[in-house]
């Protein structure tokens, strides 16, 4: 067949906005058939194509975030931003990309320069990996895998093994003790984070991303979604694993590892130009792969908020969602400041991994109850009267007040 | 079989790199490296599950765990290490004989290599669950007094009797 009969003769729905994100990787394998190449080459091209799409889509995505970022920190400390570069500041990621581009690259003479040049390259991998399983449409998944959320976690543990590659190759102390903050709060916020996705494993029945998200179709009394996020335990989980996944993707408050008033910037301080740019590209798509995953499970993914909006493509509804998310993280970043490491610490394992422990429990009667006001009624005080309790409880006795130094006090 | 055979001498490379490193740091990383690969034969040989949990499990929290101790504890003097190595690698290959040997019998009684399948038997999470918590139901709970049994120990030893700097009073 020739392209034009393959064109023809392809999906009817090729065209639709609905396929629209998987254009391309559609016609490279219909122009790879037409040109006779094997099976396994059209695959894996597709594939290729299918992973361009999506690091192309979050690396413009990260471009534009930093624009937005700073504007509305700007706006938030009633300043005007970035406003030089083009139209409104908006050339400013160009401007900033050129000029990290150009910067001198510095290896300090007590570093390991294969490790030190290993681990900017090592921390843009597992948030690249981990954007390849979400499901962001209902015919955009990159990479269909059966045990996606396991993939998922999988892949971001190595995230913590880069940062300490960063610490230690800088051989230097601000990098090491900045790596040390940076593995223990992320040991420590992956528990809340893993233990309060169990529920929604368990009640889905499904490890598989895509299985996830049709699970919370349709919705109650007509016009309410059934979203995780609108169960008594999804509600719970859904909150332990926001404050999670900020602390994971060390943004502010949780920004320990780079505080620059203490230690510089923790374990990218030893390094200049493009690395530092990596480390930065690192975080923010990591920044959207967990938010992105916290939409998956818990806000409904690509599925659409109120009934009879089918028109508009599913793919439009995820961003839209995802946008919603890491905008609550820029006002958060504007609003509060930054914690100390003995709260940080104790918050993690007083409080959130007890209360993520407890939806998994709730997550189960929910199932056995099947829903429903039974539901509802067995599960709401399960989680409400230990959330109060711990909450009252913590506040009084068990938080962190004054910082006492081992040294500093004797 | 290629990949496999392009795979297992990268293992052994890391795990002998592993051992044979002077510096504690290198050796434990070349240790996450050798236990990713193994991750990844497992995902080539279609055990998808189990290469995924001994990546997260393994890479993710052992190795992190064991640089991490690394990091708090700062190894001694390296060059005594070095004089040490005779003398450990000779109690390390009398630990690691024995087991190794029961390791072969056993793998060897169950199967029988020429009759091995060929195919990668497709085994679903929902039937390793299944079997984790019924037929190894009493083994599972077994790990998990262990475990738990060490959590307390490590938080007694983690404890200071007297003034804890890291978590004050009220005062």
């Amino acid at each position: 067949m020739t392209l034009l009969e393959n064109l023809q003769h392809a999906n009817p729905a090729l065209w639709s906005p609905e396929w629209l994100p998987r254009l391309p990787q559609r016609l490279v394998e219909i122009l790879l058939q037409s040109c006779g190449a094997p099976d396994w080459l059209v695959t894996l091209a597709g594939l290729f194509v299918a992973a361009g799409t999506v690091v192309g889509v979050f690396l413009s995505a990260f471009a534009l975030l930093s624009l937005i970022e700073r504007k509305t920190l700007a706006r938030a400390q009633n300043r005007i931003g970035p406003n030089r570069a083009g139209w409104f500041g908006i050339l400013q990621p160009v401007a900033d990309g050129i000029k990290m581009l150009t910067k001198e690259d510095i290896v300090p003479a007590k570093a390991e320069w294969l490790l030190h040049l290993a681990a900017p390259i090592l921390i843009v991998v597992p948030p690249i990996l981990a954007l390849g399983v979400i499901p962001y449409g209902r015919e955009w998944v990159p990479v269909r895998v059966e045990l996606g959320l396991l993939f998922f976690f999988a892949v971001g543990t190595l995230t913590e093994l880069s940062v300490f590659m960063a610490g230690w190759a800088s051989g230097s102390k601000f990098p090491m003790l900045g790596a040390m903050r940076a593995i223990s709060q992320m040991v420590s916020y992956e528990l809340p984070l893993m233990i309060s996705a169990l529920g929604v494993i368990m009640v889905t029945g499904s490890l598989s991303l895509p299985a996830i998200v049709a699970h919370q179709a349709g919705f109650h009394l007509g016009f309410i979604p059934a979203w995780n996020l609108f169960t008594p335990w999804g509600l719970s989980a859904g909150l332990i694993f926001y404050v999670a996944s900020i602390a994971e993707a060390n943004r502010c408050p949780f920004d320990l590892p780079e505080g620059e008033s203490e230690i510089v910037a923790g374990h990218m301080t030893e390094y200049s130009g493009f690395k530092y740019a990596l480390f930065f590209m690192g975080e923010y798509l990591g920044l959207f792969s967990i938010a992105g995953l916290g939409v998956t499970l818990f806000l409904g993914g690509w599925q659409a908020p109120l009934p009879g909006l089918g028109l508009v493509p599913s793919w439009i509804w995820f961003f839209a969602k995802l946008a919603v998310v890491i905008m609550s993280y820029l006002w958060i970043r504007a609003t509060f400041p930054r914690v100390r490491i003995d709260q940080l610490m104790r918050f993690a394992w007083l409080c959130l991994i007890p209360m993520a422990l407890l939806t998994i429990p709730a997550a189960a009667i929910w199932h056995y109850a099947g829903g429903g006001v039974l539901g509802w009624l067995a599960t709401v005080p399960l989680l409400l009267i230990p959330w109060v309790v711990l909450t009252v409880v913590y506040n009084r006795r068990l938080a962190p007040t004054t910082r006492s130094y081992t040294f500093a006090d004797s | 079989m290629t990949p496999l055979l392009i795979l297992t001498p990268l293992i052994l490379l890391a795990a002998l790199g592993a051992v044979w490193n002077a510096r504690p740091v290198h050796a434990a990383l070349l240790l996450a490296l050798a236990l990713a690969l193994i991750a990844v034969l497992y995902l080539i040989i279609g055990a998808d599950f189990i290469g995924l949990v001994q990546f997260m499990v393994y890479v993710g929290a052992i190795a992190v765990l064991i640089v991490f101790s690394l990091l708090i504890t700062r190894p001694g003097d390296e060059a005594e290490e070095l004089a040490r190595r005779p003398r450990s690698l000779v109690t390390g290959l009398a630990c690691v004989l024995p087991v190794l040997a029961i390791l072969v019998y056993a793998v060897s009684r169950v199967v029988k290599f020429p009759d091995a399948p060929v195919e990668n038997p497709s085994v679903s999470i929902a039937q390793v669950g299944q079997v984790l918590f019924t037929s190894y139901a009493p083994a599972v709970l077994t790990v998990g007094v262990l475990l738990t049994a060490v959590m307390i120990g490590a938080a007694l030893f983690a404890r200071d009797p007297g003034k804890n700097p890291q978590f004050p009073s009220d005062s």
